[in-house]
């Protein structure tokens, strides 16, 4: 597959009558999206807003976040098998408005948090302060039941990145990155001497508000499943997953993919980079087992020497990772896990809900109880409810100054266990 | 077929209808606390004691499945409820437990309770077909 991903920097985004993009600023026409999106029977109304770097603006609760694109060549606009007919991702031509984000907001449950502030202290916890950020907050209509009312919230999100993202189609880039991989057995001629290496990207998949999906097909209904990783970086992979606000994986995370970047990046240098599994994370314990011995199973039939594994979530995802980790180490098969952690205010507590031995080669994105003090923000996207959420979180963390503390996990993707954060890590 | 499981829970939203109801007068940490007495006498631990997130940990409800009949005691699941109950204890010494959404926890809990349920009939009758 061949992909080229052409990046057009966008230096600013204004309201105007009509969506387009002029030397480098995006305008947006408000009611085009509000138009496009009312379409759905089951929003109620939609309200579009504009989130800038360095604005004393707080966004909450945050549903997704997602990278606008257009693809200029080839097959695949929007995110088939969901907003658009069925085609096969991962190559051709896509312009990507780069610096700019679609971020949903919304209430489905009442304890959802999510918080990206644009300014001060929160802003150095997610990289969704550093975006150019189109908020859509989307009301559903009266009476939904939360399935429909989740993918109501989801799809809208789709949509609209969709929607912004064909301004871009006649722009020319100031970046253009070329991902190109053939079969595994032809790189692996290419590369004979290199250790083979695969990815274990898993995902949450455990029902409402805890869900994955590829091409629109709920990764909870999967066994693991190896993709290229070019449908990826091309949209084959969307959240549908709104409770774990610092880890989890964003649609437009998905769409830059840090640990696929990076080991694109290593192919042919010092490994041969094969594939990604994609992984579910599921509730029952024999469900664990199952997909577990299956994902060390299509590792060891792709035959390689080594495997980096990313969590998605925090909790009973640790026994997955876990267990992945120990059946490749059992094979012989050298394994890297990339996991955020929960060690307490003080970072001394046990990091992980699960423990083995064979976990000897562990990169933490980032300790998720670390607490941070949130400012008073001079505007507020979304809902105040929300923001009492987060204030409630123990006695005396709302402060007389209206700042509020609070754990890295109400900040959006604070601690991405696939590495797409603002968080590095130092080697003892 | 009969049910092989039953829901320890202290969530109201629970209904009999989803299956023998275990109802724990009590906490979340109960629960888990009624789920590792069961286990340790021999019921198989069937859904994971805790969530995928950490805002799950905050919940005032949760919901285990746990087998049925006694079989037998399984060093895995005493140990995945023992690193439950642990991870709890841990997770939520400083944090207020989250009444306020008491009624939206509630709700997500069933509904994952339900997907739970679902994935553990799949898998049974996969073992059963085996069987046959």
């Amino acid at each position: 597959m061949n992909l080229e991903l052409r990046k057009i920097e966008i230096k600013d985004v204004v309201f105007g009558e009509e969506t387009g993009l002029k030397e480098g600023v995006l305008t947006v026409c408000k009611q085009d999206i509000i138009d496009e999106l009312m379409e759905d029977v089951n929003v109620k109304s939609i309200k579009v807003d504009i989130a800038k770097p360095g604005e004393k603006t707080r966004i909450i609760p945050v549903k997704d976040v997602i990278q606008p694109r257009i693809k200029v060549e080839g097959k695949g606009n929007g995110f088939p098998g969901v907003t658009s007919e069925m085609v096969q991702l991962g190559s051709g031509k896509v312009n990507v408005l780069d610096g700019v984000a679609v971020v949903t907001i919304g209430d489905i449950v009442g304890f959802q948090e999510g918080v990206i502030d644009m300014w001060g202290e929160g802003a150095k916890w997610t990289p969704f302060s550093k975006t150019l950020n189109i908020v859509v907050d989307i009301e559903p209509v009266d009476g939904l039941d939360p399935h429909t009312h989740e993918a109501t919230v989801r799809v809208a999100g789709l949509k609209a990145a969709e929607l912004i993202g064909k301004a871009g189609k006649e722009a020319e880039a100031s970046i253009v990155d070329k991902y190109e991989m053939d079969d595994i057995f032809t790189e692996t001629g290419k590369y004979p001497d290199l250790p083979k290496v695969a990815y274990v990207e898993m995902l949450i998949s455990q029902g409402l508000l805890h869900d994955g999906y590829i091409y629109g097909v709920n990764s909870q209904k999967i066994l693991p499943t190896l993709i290229h990783p070019n449908e990826e970086l091309d949209g084959a992979v969307i959240s549908g997953n709104c409770v774990a606000a610092c880890d989890k994986i964003t649609t437009y995370q998905h769409q830059n993919n840090s640990a696929i970047l990076d080991l694109y990046k290593r192919h042919g240098k010092d490994i041969n980079f094969v594939g990604v599994i994609l992984t579910p994370e599921l509730t029952t314990l024999e469900g664990k087992f199952r997909t577990c011995d299956y994902t060390a199973k299509l590792c060891r039939t792709l035959g390689v020497d080594g495997v980096v594994v990313s969590e998605e979530g925090y909790g009973n995802p640790d026994s997955d990772l876990l267990m992945i980790c120990k059946r490749l180490e059992d094979s012989g098969i050298k394994t890297v896990l990339i996991t955020d952690e929960c060690s307490g205010w003080d970072g001394m507590s046990q990091p992980l809900a699960d423990t083995t031995p064979e976990a000897v080669a562990v990169v933490s994105t980032g300790n998720v109880s670390h607490v941070v003090e949130l400012e008073p923000a001079d505007k507020v996207i979304g809902s105040a409810e929300a923001i009492a959420t987060l204030a409630g979180g123990w006695e005396g963390c709302l402060q007389e100054d209206g700042s509020m503390v609070c754990e890295l996990n109400a900040v959006i993707g604070a601690t991405s266990e696939i590495g797409y954060h603002n968080l590095t890590v130092e080697l003892y | 077929m009969e049910q092989d499981f039953v829901i320890v829970t202290n969530n109201p939203q629970v209904g009999k209808d989803l299956g023998k109801v275990e109802l724990v007068d009590g906490s979340f940490e109960d629960v888990l606390i009624k789920v590792r007495d069961l286990v340790h006498q021999g019921h198989q631990l069937i859904s994971h004691p805790i969530g995928a997130s950490m805002r799950m940990l905050f919940s005032p409800y949760r919901s285990v499945l746990v087998g049925a009949e006694r079989t037998q005691i399984k060093e895995v699941y005493s140990l995945t409820i023992e690193s439950g109950i642990d991870t709890f204890r841990r997770s939520t010494a400083n944090r207020n437990v989250d009444y306020v959404n008491a009624d939206d926890y509630a709700r997500i809990d069933l509904e994952l309770l339900k997907e739970a349920i679902k994935e553990h009939g799949i898998i049974q009758r996969e073992k059963i077909q085996e069987v046959q």
